[in-house]
């Protein structure tokens, strides 16, 4: 009875685990109501079309990715990256190239197109602000490091990330253009005279928390996250000067079982109409240039695609190759 | 002959379990611990000295940085911090779960364990929520007029011990409780009819007696400290960032499993050290058995 038993038990731990075969891929993303979006926008159709399954995984994390594609035994089929990271892992041989004879790139913000990666959805870091809370919101980056006219606490995000390097110097002065190379003293100065105003946030939702009971009034942070509180019916203010985009981008990782099912749902995913389910949901825009046709202007109002004309594009490029050496100041800075 | 009735009552002889001996006996429990510890962590040293360049680069970048010193530093004091505010609320309470009616004490056992096992991160949310300048706390305390600034609770030192000491609390009050309910109450007695006042009962009978467990509830919760990660990360501001954190930050974010690897050996040959401390002097120390 008791080997019976275990049998069964070992039988049904290598159907689990075994790989998956190609009626199903894996899919990983950052976890909370955006993989929820990127489920129903993406996967859903995808199956529905194609008859393959997709199972949802998560959260990224690239020392887990590292080690699955070092030890050769890789469980994700398509990752949800963030775009500097994406850089950095095509130029170490970490990613599959994609297979641009099944993804149509013709129709995709070319910002956001690398030989290793697509973009996902792209984001802004926008002046948000509780205006109940206060006299008056910031508008600009040089407004937010003005203690004197803005006092209060601010929250900016803290990990070593494009966006809080690239506000101080647009805050101290620096043309958008002559941002990069990025002027680390200069923006650590600027820092300086805000950090005991500053509360970090580490995720999207400690943003909200923050913002919505008034602990920092206002702050940098994701524009999604804004129109997710705007739906909650806190009164808030977003300010688009100078909103600074980046963008998560869509990986294949070497090896991965299902790398074909993989560069066709990418395929269907940067496609318009699911690019413009996804941007409905969350407030992220469309990479896909077609997808603004498709959704009604109330909401493409609300999107980073929108706001081109004060946006200052993050440089991927130059984060992919200068990510350590800044990692290792920013948390210097941090820690001092 | 030892021996036990069957369901039907008849008197049966205990079976025989052969004693495994030999070096054979202890085969599979060694592949364990070579699997399941040894392995890792020679790959974790491995790594510390192989990537990203052969050699003691990560030690010395580790030991030569006033950064990383700092956090080795907040790492200990945080912890020393956490351990000692712990032993000093957990002490009273394992003592009156101890002489509690059982009944009592079992209720309040309930309300212990079910905060163990309540989401951490949720806990560490509400504490977030509680301690923060618009934070009930502040707002209470404004409100009967004690105070006019709200005060810092949190992103800060005093946010990571509160946040730590609640969740750690459990961890210490248990073996203690263990360590106190063996406690013979007539050595009290007996102290107190030889002449000795509350506070030499207190200090020359009863904690001596439970050294052994305040030392383990005191090192279980020092180690655990000197590793956590979440609510240091979200209780506590950037200048108090701990050594979870960095390596955190070493493994996922920047990919540099060389200093990872190293950091995290370092916390491991600390933990090590502070246990065979622990042994050497409280190891044999059982007040059951002498």
């Amino acid at each position: 009875m008791k080997t019976t038993f275990a049998f069964a038990a070992v039988a049904a731990f290598m159907a689990v685990s075994a790989p998956a075969h190609a009626d199903s891929m894996v899919f990983s993303s950052w976890g909370g109501t955006t993989q929820d979006a990127q489920k129903a926008a993406w996967a859903s159709p995808f199956t529905e079309k194609t008859g393959i399954t997709v199972v949802q995984d998560g959260p990224t994390d690239y020392g887990k990715l590292k080690a699955m594609v070092e030890a050769g035994e890789v469980n994700w089929d398509v990752v949800d990256v963030e775009g500097d990271y994406a850089a950095q892992a095509g130029k170490n041989g970490q990613l599959e190239k994609l297979d641009f004879s099944v993804i149509d790139k013709s129709k995709l913000d070319p910002r956001f197109v690398t030989d290793y990666s697509v973009g996902s959805f792209y984001y802004s870091f926008v002046i948000g602000c509780n205006a109940d809370a206060v006299k008056a919101c910031p508008k600009t980056w040089a407004d937010l490091f003005d203690t004197a006219k803005f006092p209060g606490k601010r929250t900016f995000y803290k990990w070593s990330a494009p966006g809080v390097i690239e506000a101080a110097l647009l805050a101290d002065g620096v043309p958008a253009d002559k941002l990069y190379p990025l002027d680390l003293d200069r923006a650590f100065k600027k820092l300086d005279t805000i950090k005991s105003d500053i509360i970090w946030w580490s995720g999207g939702a400690q943003s909200q928390q923050l913002l919505a009971s008034a602990e920092a009034p206002f702050g940098s942070v994701w524009n999604g996250r804004m129109t997710a509180l705007a739906a909650t019916g806190i009164k808030v203010e977003t300010s688009w000067e100078q909103n600074i985009t980046a963008a998560d981008a869509l990986v294949v990782p070497k090896g991965a079982p299902n790398a074909e099912a993989a560069m066709k749902f990418i395929a269907l995913a940067t496609s318009a109409e699911p690019q413009a389910a996804l941007a409905k949901a969350t407030g992220y825009a469309p990479i896909n240039i077609d997808s603004a046709k498709l959704m009604d202007p109330e909401t493409a109002k609300t999107l980073p695609d929108q706001q081109t004309a004060s946006q200052v594009n993050a440089d991927m490029n130059y984060w992919a190759e200068n990510r350590d050496a800044i990692g290792e100041k920013w948390y210097a800075w941090q820690a001092k | 002959m030892s021996t036990y009735s069957d369901a039907s009552g008849a008197i049966m002889p205990l079976p025989k379990i052969r004693r495994a001996t030999g070096f054979g006996g202890v085969v599979p429990a060694l592949a364990f611990v070579g699997i399941f510890f040894v392995a890792p962590v020679a790959i974790l040293l491995l790594r510390s000295v192989l990537e990203p360049v052969p050699g003691l680069g990560n030690y010395a970048q580790l030991i030569g940085s006033a950064t990383y010193l700092k956090i080795f530093a907040n790492t200990f004091i945080v912890s020393g911090f956490v351990t000692a505010i712990s032993l000093a609320i957990g002490f009273p309470v394992a003592w009156a779960l101890a002489i509690m009616p059982g009944r009592l004490s079992s209720v309040i056992f309930a309300i212990l364990l079910l905060s163990m096992w309540t989401n951490l991160l949720a806990r560490t949310y509400a504490w977030m929520v509680l301690l923060q300048r618009t934070g009930l706390i502040n707002k209470m305390l404004m409100g009967m007029g004690l105070i006019d600034q709200p005060l810092a609770l949190v992103n800060n030192l005093t946010g990571v011990t509160i946040g730590m000491t609640y969740i750690m609390l459990p961890f210490i009050i248990l073996p203690l409780y263990g360590v106190i309910k063996k406690i013979d109450p007539s050595t009290l007695q007996a102290a107190a009819l030889c002449g000795a006042n509350r506070w030499q009962c207190l200090t020359r009978v009863l904690l001596p007696l439970a050294m052994p467990g305040m030392a383990a509830g005191a090192l279980m919760v020092f180690v655990m400290s000197l590793g956590y990660f979440v609510t240091p990360s979200l209780l506590g501001g950037t200048a108090n960032m701990m050594l979870a954190e960095l390596i955190a930050q070493f493994v996922q974010s920047l990919v540099n499993w060389g200093m990872g690897g190293a950091a995290a050996l370092v916390l491991l040959v600390v933990t090590l050290s502070l246990y065979a401390v622990q042994l050497r002097f409280f190891g044999n120390q059982n007040p059951g058995r002498r």
